[in-house]
């Protein structure tokens, strides 16, 4: 519990790091948001006064230390676009992102991590085989790709799935469910290529050990050599892979919102891109980092787990 | 990506050994689908270079009457919604597709070589600090970070492909740096200070050396992830701006006409699909090229199959210890694995064996001789390939050769246990030794879990384990070797097993700990009347605890008897070799110093005595043909020489033994002259 709290205390830093980057870089842009809101044909006393209005033409440090402060209060600033609170916006659309995340992280884990295994057991046969190049065409193809085809199919042709759009939870669970089924499915096989080739991997490491050897020499069965014995030292690997992954996801989910025009964090983004919305895209990169390091965290708790070594130590 | 295995393929050993070139050009063509792949790609990067030969039309105007036009021979994958053509426009957004790529992975080696090159040389506080910062760029989604930065510096596709490439280049430093410090360490062993111009350019060749095929390997991978990078930023409108074609804005058009038209989503997915995927595997044909193959083992499960009695049986050799019952038995065992370019090759030849209850047989030979391979054989415990052949194998009066994997789960840890060479690896790093041990007890016993934990805390008792309750919850980690080794005896004992398989058991631990460990296998032996079946090729353990010894050679046995006479006098020269080597370092599995040679490979052994090409005392007969393991007559001793009758082999004295065995100062701590 203590190893966990200087964890959090020491990843501050790297935060602190990564989102003062994106605020100086937006600051050192050459674009002037106020130009572009109020379009080609506004004289420089509008612009000027539009600045002073937003604030943008106060000194960058006292703007900087403004912003953060706001941040550590929990309040993202405005969107200089709409003026409305970029806490608000962010705050309606996390859940549509948490919810596909999590969901592109379910078909991952369990389609990749399922096939590794299986793969692990009969390597070098046909199945084998098939499962490895299952996984070397779902590396190659892009999510959107991926996404086009299983929206033409299950939702054009067969009409299984509505083709994009989201239902909140609280209008109707199933619907919320039937909504995130593709966009999960086009997000996580990607994932799922990827983890199934390290399942399969440090699986079959696992599997040549000499603690399986003496598993299967006290009359186990494979199922308990394999679950028990074997799949306990292979997943630290499987776990840290997991974790890059998420960072593949929060990508992933920005293309697949667009895709299923689904009101997440990334529709908010490519928006806030399109029309230069500096304080939303911060906002953003914000809890793209805090996610990953929480992963990150998870993960190298999860290993004092996996690894009684570790936890000794 | 997720190559941590196959990334570290390359073995140390392996390190700056480069394939000749000439070999290298040799294995690429034996590689089909590298150089399948190859074309593939190669005739993609040309159609795409001359585009504008190729096409007729222009990527970016279309006629209106040619709308959603399907393919025809005017145009070959149809038009687009502004009748634009659709294979003009695929060959056009390749190029765009390709020029990105070569933009990031350019600039990913540009910056991340040298950077890791400098960070990993000066090293110290800058490689710390900037390390912190590689770590802190590569928590960012680079999805995120390229949209950040193209939101700063303004839209366009250059500068996003900058983004991508700046992102790469923090992997390809954190490679090259690696590469800095394992070849500094390298040199360093090799003792080849780096100090002055002329060490440092020696260092410089010795690195680039070694980062060039994994450098290569990785910008081949990152193109490809490039190229999906650039559709995935022009798909999403950050990328090429109308209407230039890339593959992935094509998509975004498609895609907005896909209830019209599905078909326009075809070509720029797949043309990304195939150029993604067909880099993706010179890349990882590569890689296999560069890195020694990993050999790929199933789950070790290889059932005893009943031999066909082709090969003639020979009698069996009379026993040495008539009087008592026989515990195991086994006739006629081979062992054989295929390989490359010879079939299947035996490494195990026709072994007969007879353990007694309360026997100790020592199987000895140097490495290489197969004991370890029969042993586990018995048990269907040799790995995927191996195939294994016996004429029977009896456990007291049951036949259990032919017995399927479900079958020999009840001989397993019940009726047979097995001892392993080395006691850390052999326990399961995850869970307390004392989960392991009783879930060997439940799995034959129907015992409650408070009883299992009972009956393994006793046991521990037996084996000498000190707090054997508290040591109970403890995981092997916090084992010494010793102690460990007595965990796995608990464990072989746990169901009471009416012979143990002790395969090297005290191979890897000090010598004072060896003698303990001995010392309980034999007690055990007494006290429960258990066959013991001890592989190990140290002499010395054998005088000190072996009823009976079984010599291997070459995959056959040699020499068999009750241990005194056989050490008095052998029959078998190679007996008499092993014996002369004593005393061993324990530690040593080298070639022994009385016998010139090693053990040959299987695929070499001749005809007649494997033995020949080492032996002192060889002649024209002994080549001839196979020769059999014949009993002598005397008390159950057999031998496998055709001129076991004639020659008088001196032995072993009492004494060269006992100071080998009983002195534990004397041998064994690699200091002995
Ligand atoms: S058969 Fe001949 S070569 Fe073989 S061990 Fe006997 S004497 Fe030596």
């Amino acid at each position: 519990m203590r190893t966990v709290f200087v964890r959090l205390l020491t990843i501050i830093p790297l935060v602190l790091l990564v989102v003062s980057g994106t605020f100086f870089l937006s600051l050192a842009s050459n674009v002037d948001p106020a130009e572009i809101i109020l379009g080609g044909n506004a004289t420089q006393e509008q612009i000027d006064q539009l600045r002073h209005e937003k604030g943008l033409d106060q000194p960058a440090l006292e703007r900087y230390g403004e912003w953060l402060g706001g941040v550590v209060r929990g309040d993202l600033g405005t969107s200089i676009y709409t003026g409305a609170s970029v806490t608000d916006l962010f705050m309606a659309a996390l859940p549509v992102t948490l919810s596909l995340t999590v969901g592109g992280l379910l078909v991952g884990v369990l389609l990749g991590v399922g096939l590794g295994l299986l793969a692990s057991v009969v390597a070098g046969s046909r199945l084998d085989r098939g499962v490895i190049l299952l996984s070397t065409v779902g590396q190659a193809a892009p999510s959107f790709f991926i996404g086009m085809l299983i929206i033409y199919f299950l939702a054009l042709k067969m009409a299984w799935f509505p083709a994009t759009g989201y239902v909140r939870p609280s209008a109707s669970f199933g619907g919320w469910l039937h909504s995130l089924i593709l966009p999960s499915l086009a997000l996580g096989v990607g994932v799922a290529a990827a983890l199934a080739r390290q399942a399969r991997s440090s699986m079959i490491i696992a599997l040549q050990q000499d603690y399986t050897r003496t598993a299967l020499s006290k009359g186990h069965s494979r199922r308990r050599v394999v679950f028990k014995h074997a799949a306990r030292n292979a997943a630290s690997p499987v776990v840290t892979s997991v974790s890059f992954q998420v960072a593949h996801l929060l990508g992933g989910a920005i293309v697949i919102e667009r895709l299923f025009a689904l009101p997440g964090l990334g529709s908010l983004t490519i928006d806030a891109v399109l029309r230069y919305d500096p304080n939303v895209i911060q906002a953003v990169v914000l809890f793209a980092v805090v996610v990953v390091v929480l992963v990150n965290l998870l993960v190298d708790v999860s290993y004092t787990w996996l690894n009684p070594k570790v936890r000794a130590a | 990506m997720s190559e941590t295995i196959s990334g570290t393929a390359q073995s140390p050993a392996g390190r700056g050994r480069r394939p000749g070139s000439g070999r290298l050009v040799g294995r690429v063509l034996r590689q089909r689908a590298l150089v399948a792949w190859g074309a593939i790609v190669g005739v993609i990067v040309l159609a795409v270079t001359f585009a504008a030969l190729l096409s007729p039309y222009d990527p970016n105007t279309g006629t209106l009457a040619d709308s959603f036009a399907p393919p025809s021979w005017e145009h070959w994958l149809g038009a687009d919604r502004n009748g634009r053509d659709v294979l003009t426009r695929l060959l056009y957004g390749g190029q765009v597709a390709l020029l990105a790529a070569v933009e990031a992975v350019g600039i990913a080696m540009a910056v991340g070589v040298p950077a890791g090159l400098v960070i990993g040389y000066v090293g110290g506080w800058l490689d710390r600090i900037l390390m912190r910062l590689v770590d802190g760029v590569m928590s960012v989604p680079f999805l995120v970070l390229a949209i950040a930065v193209i939101a700063a510096v303004g839209r366009g596709l250059p500068n996003a492909m900058a983004v991508v490439g700046l992102v790469y280049a923090m992997s390809v430093l954190r490679l090259v740096r690696g590469e800095v410090l394992a070849a500094r360490e390298e040199l360093y062993v090799d003792g080849l200070r780096v100090s002055g111009a002329g060490a440092r350019r020696i260092l410089f060749r010795h690195i680039l050396a070694n980062i060039a095929p994994p450098i290569i390997v990785q910008a081949t991978l990152m193109f490809a992830t490039a190229i999906i990078a650039e559709a995935t930023l022009s798909y999403l409108g950050l990328g090429v701006t109308q209407p230039t074609a890339s593959w992935g804005s094509m998509l975004a058009e498609a895609q907005a006409t896909i209830r019209q038209n599905f078909f326009l989503a075809v070509p720029p997915g797949m043309a990304i699909f195939i150029t993604v995927l067909g880099i993706n595997q010179i890349g990882e044909g590569m890689r296999d090229l560069f890195s020694r193959e990993i050999t790929v083992g199933r789950l070790g499960l290889n059932v005893v199959r009943r031999a066909e009695p082709e090969r003639a049986v020979s009698e069996p050799v009379p026993s040495a210890l008539p009087e008592r019952p026989v515990a195991l038995e086994v006739r006629n065992l081979s062992v054989s694995f295929p390989q490359h370019g010879h079939g299947r090759v035996e490494v195990v030849r026709g072994v007969d064996l007879r353990l007694h209850r309360g026997e100790l047989l020592c199987l000895v030979g140097e490495s290489g001789s197969g004991k370890s391979v029969t042993a586990m054989s018995m048990l269907g415990l040799v790995a995927h390939p191996g195939l294994v052949t016996a004429s029977s194998i009896r456990l007291a009066d049951q036949e259990i050769s032919g017995l399927d994997f479900a079958a020999m789960r009840a001989i397993r840890g019940n009726r047979i246990g097995v001892v392993f060479q080395d006691p850390l690896g052999s326990l399961n790093p995850t869970f307390t030794v004392g989960n392991q041990v009783c879930e060997a007890i439940r799995e034959h016993r129907d015992v409650s879990r408070r009883q299992a934990r009972a009956l393994a805390i006793d046991l521990f008792d037996r084996v000498g384990i000190p707090n054997p309750a508290q040591r109970f919850h403890d995981y092997p980690f916090q084992f010494s070797g010793g102690m460990a080794q007595r965990v796995m005896i608990a464990m072989a004992l746990s169901c009471d097993p009416e012979v143990l398989v002790a395969d090297e058991p005290t191979t890897a631990l000090d010598v004072t700990v060896q003698k303990q460990i001995l010392r309980l296998l034999s007690d055990l032996r007494d006290e429960r009347g258990l066959a013991i079946l001890l592989i190990t090729h140290d002499l010395g353990v054998v005088a000190e605890v072996a009823d009976t010894v079984a010599t291997m050679y070459a995959g056959q046995l040699v020499e068999y008897g009750p241990v005194a006479e056989v050490f008095a006098q052998p029959r078998h020269p190679y007996t008499q070799g092993l014996l002369d080597s004593v005393p061993r370092n324990e530690a040593s599995n080298g070639p022994l110093a009385s016998i010139r040679g090693v053990v040959p490979a299987p695929v070499d052994w001749p005809i007649g005595c494997h033995f020949a090409d080492r032996c002192d005392f060889v002649e024209e007969p002994c080549r001839h043909s196979p020769v059999p393991l014949t009993g002598l007559g005397e008390s159950g001793r057999a031998a496998r020489c055709v001129r076991a009758g004639e020659l008088r082999l001196h032995g072993i004295s009492r004494d060269r033994l006992d100071t080998h065995a009983g002195v534990p100062s004397a041998a064994g701590s690699g200091t002995t002259p």
